[in-house]
This record gives structure tokens, C-alpha cells and sequence, in this order.
């Protein structure tokens, strides 16, 4: 891109955002030779999915009370009167904190498009449940939900009986989409999972419990159908980046940290990056549209391709994020979410270690909406799906991208080809010897 | 030639504003190659790696470039993290350039850990006779002011360009746990995404096909 005002060029495409999806879009366009200008109205990275230092937060939530930000509400600070709080950019609060399985698209695509070097990953090893004390001696406790043969088999946390009842369910699992399987529980497809647990296998309390906590469904009415898919997702996930972990975590920031990288594979393909420049008002033409930024720039695109901003008809969440190390609390969103949450924490707190419970030296808390699920195409333009509530990584998300990145690359792209790139090939040779 | 994947990676960055010569310093410095004409932005170039001996050990330099990014400063965090060393960039024949590098100066320092190395280099040191804007003492003064070493160098005469990328190397390796500590902290308890095991304690079933 040579350099002149982004004004003077018929852009291929604008995409406006950096949240996950489009920020995945600028790196499947990374070497489609097309002109891209990739804006932002925020000041930051990665849109609904961006992380903050402590500093990033308060004016985030400043900005939140003055102006209408779609997704997000009711954000708050709060910071106890404790000691021990480091300097404000040590942290990195994500809006995002998503675990993505092993046997994700996004994984696979981002090794494949050579875009993975520079995020670092953290093995999310085991899923534990909290255990309230079961007496007025007991303390509450954290128990591991057992989820490999060798688990199943060294747990004593259940009895021998609840044991073989729950290898049979994960062997179930594990060919539950075979034809014959299929007829155990299609009658139960569109139920909650909780009731074919309870019907089928016959499991108590205790176990069905396990199972659900491992789908990650935050109310827990998870279908039998998407149940048993998220289920034979943990499975097979687990082991295959090593032994006893199935999820990973994007070490610094959660998904923006993903983004980011995208976006940087975005501009050394030649993407120019705007920050703080949204769409202040747009004209359509037969075959372009005209955008007025916000920084006050005009540009001209043959393509736009944007973030559907308008909230959804699903449920939504509220979120505590405690600085404790940094911890994720996400419930469902009720008059009285806020409140739960803070007694989660605290309950969290002292089941991790009883005589000296940690202190929560800072927390975040906000609610957020559902984003619309469906992406919506036109000649000029394209909404991609809002953002995902869920507390894994939906690969859902990944079709849409890939849609539009048909539509966009739809002259030279070869299907086969998706997110498919060589190494950039760096320079190696040896400087002499000093 | 043996793997380097053993030896001790150092990943340095090369900011400024735009137009400064990043991308030139870099690719006389890592190709000994220099192109009077490419006055465009780097396109193509994620980063270059070059491997330099310092004090008779070997280091493996990862050497990034902005991408363009510099143009609206949308540089990411992501960007910065794990930076062992900055060499900041600005065009001696541009007064504006160097003008604006209190402000480069601020965000390589709120991005990075607190012993980063940092290094402050005038470029286009050829144009000094007929073009000079900024004098060697104000460039000087400004690297001393935010603890950061100082040259001129020219990637068109190749005066210098060396000297900024073996210094900076030199600076980091000799700043006590820089570079072990950003290391370990790099590497421990992170997961290799792009080779899969086969330690799955459930497998799938055999299928016939």
C-alpha cells in the first residue's frame, strides 16, 4: 500500500471492528492481494472480545455510564480497601475469557495460516465443581470431575456403582453420533440433557451434575443433542496438544490476544489498521459504498463487512472478574446476578485455601447482551454475527468468516485453500562472530 | 547447519514513524540489501531472523518489523509483549520524525517490562551534509533522557548498521535476568499448538475405513 490519505483508494474491502470474526477475516485475506482498510471505533483491539489493564477498565466503564456501548451494562469497579494490587498494566482483564477445545477449527486454522507463533497457550487442565461444606466441622471444597478412564478410575470421590455408570456414559459419548446410538437418544434430541442422564443412565445427583458442568452451559438446560456434542468435544480433546488437559487459553488477554495476532497478519499482508475510526455515516452507490469515519476521513469501498451491533433475542450474562491471580465468574443474568456472583467468589475463595483465603484486591463486573446469531449478506455489505456469550470457543463463529471471506475473495479464492499459507520466510544467516 | 532452535531467542522490535528507514536498516542489516526506491510500506515482512554472536555466544534474533502499523499507531500489545529489546527509529533529515519519538519512547516503555533494552537510532545518516534536521547531541540527549543507547547510522552506505543490532544484543544479554526470566516466562506452561499427541486416554473407536 503506498502511502496517501486512506481516502484516495477504492478499497476491495473495509471491515470495520477487530473482534475475533473479523479480525479472522483480515488474516484469511492476508494473501489475497486485496485492498483492505480494517478500522475500529474503539481505541483498542478486539471489540466486544478486547482485554485491559486496569487503566484500559476504568475508562472503559467511564465510558460505558456517558454512552450507549450495545452489549455491554451495569459495568462497575470496585476496589477493596487491600493492599497488594501491582502497577495497572501487570493485568490483562479479558471481556472474552473463552476456552477454546483442543479439537477447535481455530486452532487448526490459526496453525495453519501460520498465525499461531505469536500467541502463547495455556493448557486448561481439569474442571472442578465446588462443594459446599457437608457439615458444620466440614470446610467447602473444590472436587475434580473425573474425565478420562484413569480419573474415573482413581476418583474417591464416588462410589464404585456412580463410577461405572459414568465410563459407561463417556463410552457412550464416544460414538454417541454412530446410526445405532443415534436411536438411544434422538427421543430425547431437543430435551434438556439433564433428563436423558437421569432416564437413560440413570445417574444421581452428583453425577449429573458433573456432566452438565462439563458441557460449560451456563444454565444448565443444555439439549441432550448439543449436551452430547460438547461432551464428545471435551473427549476427544483431551490429550491432543498432551496428556490430561482438553481446553487451551490464550496466555495474556483470551480471545483479543488471538485477535490481535490476526490483525497483525492482516497488515504485513498489506492491510492498512485505523483505530478510533468507526462509521459515522454511510451512502450506498450501484457498485461502492461511501463511508464518513469518525476520524473524519471518506472512503470508498467496493465491500463493507461489519459487526452486527444490534442486541439478540438469547439471554444475557453477567460477569465478575476478580483480580486474584484473575478469575472469571459468568453467570446467567438475573435481577440478583451480581449478588450471586460475589458470594460464588467468596465461596471460591475459601474452598481454595481455608486458612488463609486469598483477597480479591480488585473487580470488574458488567452484564452483557446476546449479539443476533445469524450473519446477514447483501451485494454492498455484510454483518457478521455479534459475539459469542459462551464460555468456549464456538466454531459456529469460524463458518461465518469463512463466508465472507467467499464473498470477498469470490474471484480468486480456492475453497480447499481456506487459511492455508506458507511460512513468511524469514532471512536466516549467520552475522559474524563477535 | 545444526538447529538453532536451542539457542537463546531474543525478539527485538523496530518502531518509529513512518518513513523513518525501519525497514531499510533491517533489510541492509539482515540481507545487506538496500533499495533507493522502495519509498512504500513494508509489505510481506512478519519478522526477520538473524542469528549473531555476542561475547562468543550465539543468540537467535527475531527482528520485527511494524507492518505499517506504525502509520495510524495501531500497534497491539500483542505486538510488544515478550520484547527483549526496542530500537527506535527516526529520519535525521526530518525534524518531525524525531519530534515524535517522546511519544514512540512512551509506548515501547508502557508495553514492555521494566529492564527492556532500549535503543535510539538516527537513520539516513548519508543526508547529514545536505539535509540534516536534527542535530547528533539532540539525539544523543533524548536516548540518555529515557536510558537508551544512541548512533547514526546510513543503510544506503551501510555506515553504522550494524552497530545498533550487536549493542542492543549486548545491552540485553548483560541486564541480569532480562532474558532468562522473559524466557522462562515465555515458555513454561505454554502449550506447542501445532504438533498433536496421541495421549488421549479415551480413543475413538476403530472405524473399518
Amino acid at each position: 500500500m503506498a502511502m496517501g490519505s486512506v481516502s484516495d483508494t477504492l478499497w476491495d474491502v473495509v471491515i470495520c471492528g477487530t473482534g475475533l470474526q473479523q479480525s479472522l477475516l483480515a488474516l484469511s485475506l492476508s494473501r489475497s492481494g486485496k485492498n483492505i482498510l480494517h478500522i475500529d471505533p474503539n481505541d483498542y483491539y478486539g471489540g466486544a472480545e478486547a482485554a485491559f489493564n486496569l487503566q484500559e477498565a476504568e475508562s472503559w466503564v467511564d465510558r460505558l455510564a456517558t454512552e450507549d456501548k450495545g452489549f455491554f451494562r451495569s459495568a462497575s469497579i470496585t476496589k477493596p480497601d487491600v493492599a497488594g494490587l501491582s502497577f495497572p498494566r501487570a493485568y490483562s482483564l479479558a471481556l472474552a475469557p473463552q476456552l477454546i477445545h483442543a479439537r477447535s477449527e481455530l486452532l487448526s486454522q490459526l496453525v495453519s495460516s501460520r498465525a499461531y507463533r505469536q500467541v502463547e497457550f495455556l493448557a486448561v487442565g481439569s474442571f472442578y465443581i465446588f462443594k459446599a461444606p457437608s457439615g458444620p466441622e466440614q470446610q467447602p471444597s473444590l472436587v475434580r470431575i473425573p474425565s478420562t478412564r484413569e480419573d474415573v478410575f482413581s476418583t474417591t470421590a464416588i462410589s464404585a456403582k456412580a463410577k461405572r455408570g459414568l465410563m459407561k456414559f463417556l463410552k457412550f459419548v464416544l460414538d454417541y453420533d454412530r446410526l445405532e446410538q443415534r436411536d438411544v437418544w434422538k427421543t430425547f434430541a431437543g430435551r434438556p440433557l439433564v433428563d436423558f442422564l437421569q432416564e437413560h443412565f440413570k445417574m444421581d445427583a452428583e453425577l449429573k451434575t458433573y456432566i452438565i458442568t462439563l458441557t460449560l452451559s451456563l444454565d444448565g438446560k443444555i439439549t441432550t443433542e448439543d449436551g452430547l456434542s460438547t461432551i464428545y468435544r471435551h473427549l476427544t480433546s483431551m490429550g491432543h496438544f498432551g496428556p490430561g488437559f482438553a481446553a487451551l487459553y490464550p496466555k495474556w488477554g483470551g480471545i483479543s490476544e488471538v485477535a490481535q495476532v490476526a490483525c497483525r497478519a492482516g497488515a504485513v499482508g498489506g492491510a492498512v489498521y485505523m483505530l478510533g475510526a468507526g462509521i459515522k455515516s454511510m451512502a450506498t452507490a450501484t457498485d461502492e459504498v461511501e463511508l464518513e469515519l469518525t476520524s473524519g476521513d471518506m472512503v470508498k469501498t467496493k465491500l463493507l463487512v461489519r459487526g452486527n451491533e444490534s442486541v439478540g433475542d438469547g439471554p444475557s450474562i453477567s460477569r465478575l472478574v476478580a483480580v486474584v491471580g484473575v478469575l472469571y465468574l459468568t453467570t446467567m443474568a438475573t435481577s440478583n446476578s451480581k449478588e450471586v456472583l460475589s458470594r460464588a467468589l467468596e465461596s471460591f475463595l475459601s474452598a481454595m485455601d481455608h486458612d488463609q483465603v486469598p483477597q480479591c484486591l480488585y473487580q470488574l463486573y458488567y452484564e452483557q447482551a446476546a449479539g443476533v446469531k445469524q450473519s446477514r449478506l447483501d451485494e454492498l455489505t455484510i454483518d457478521l454475527p455479534g459475539p459469542s456469550l459462551s464460555l468456549s470457543m464456538d466454531d459456529l463463529l469460524l463458518k461465518h468468516v469463512r463466508e465472507a471471506w467467499k464473498k470477498v475473495a469470490s474471484d480468486t479464492a480456492d475453497d480447499a485453500e481456506y487459511m492455508i499459507f506458507t511460512d513468511r520466510e524469514p532471512v536466516d544467516d549467520d552475522d559474524e562472530l563477535e | 547447519m545444526a538447529s538453532d532452535d536451542a539457542l537463546p531467542t531474543l525478539k527485538i522490535l523496530l518502531i518509529g514513524p513512518s518513513g523513518a528507514g525501519k525497514s531499510a536498516l533491517l533489510m541492509r542489516y539482515c540481507d545487506d540489501e538496500f533499495d533507493p526506491d522502495t519509498a512504500a510500506a513494508t509489505i510481506g515482512i512478519d519478522f526477520k531472523i538473524k542469528r549473531l554472536a555476542v561475547r562468543g555466544k550465539p543468540y537467535r534474533l527475531t527482528l520485527f518489523d511494524t507492518a505499517g502499523q506504525e502509520r495510524f499507531r495501531t500497534l497491539s500489545t500483542s505486538f510488544y509483549r515478550g520484547a527483549h529489546g526496542v530500537i527506535l527509529v527516526y529520519d535525521i533529515s526530518n525534524r518531525a520524525s524525531f519530534m515524535s519519538m517522546e511519544r514512540w519512547f512512551d509506548e515501547a516503555k508502557s508495553n514492555t517490562v521494566e529492564d527492556v533494552a532500549l535503543y535510539l537510532v538516527g537513520a539516513k545518516l548519508d543526508k547529514a551534509s545536505r539535509n540534516r534536521e536534527v542535530t547528533q547531541e539532540e539525539g544523543l540527549a533524548l536516548a540518555e533522557q529515557h536510558g537508551a543507547s544512541f548512533c547514526e547510522a546510513s543503510s544506503k552506505t551501510s555506515e553504522n548498521v550494524r552497530r545498533p543490532f550487536v549493542e542492543i544484543v549486548n545491552q540485553i544479554v548483560q541486564t541480569p535476568g532480562l532474558l532468562t526470566n522473559a524466557t522462562a516466562k515465555r515458555r513454561s506452561g505454554t502449550v506447542v499448538v501445532d504438533s498433536t499427541t496421541n495421549n488421549g486416554y479415551f480413543s475413538l473407536p476403530n472405524c473399518a475405513c
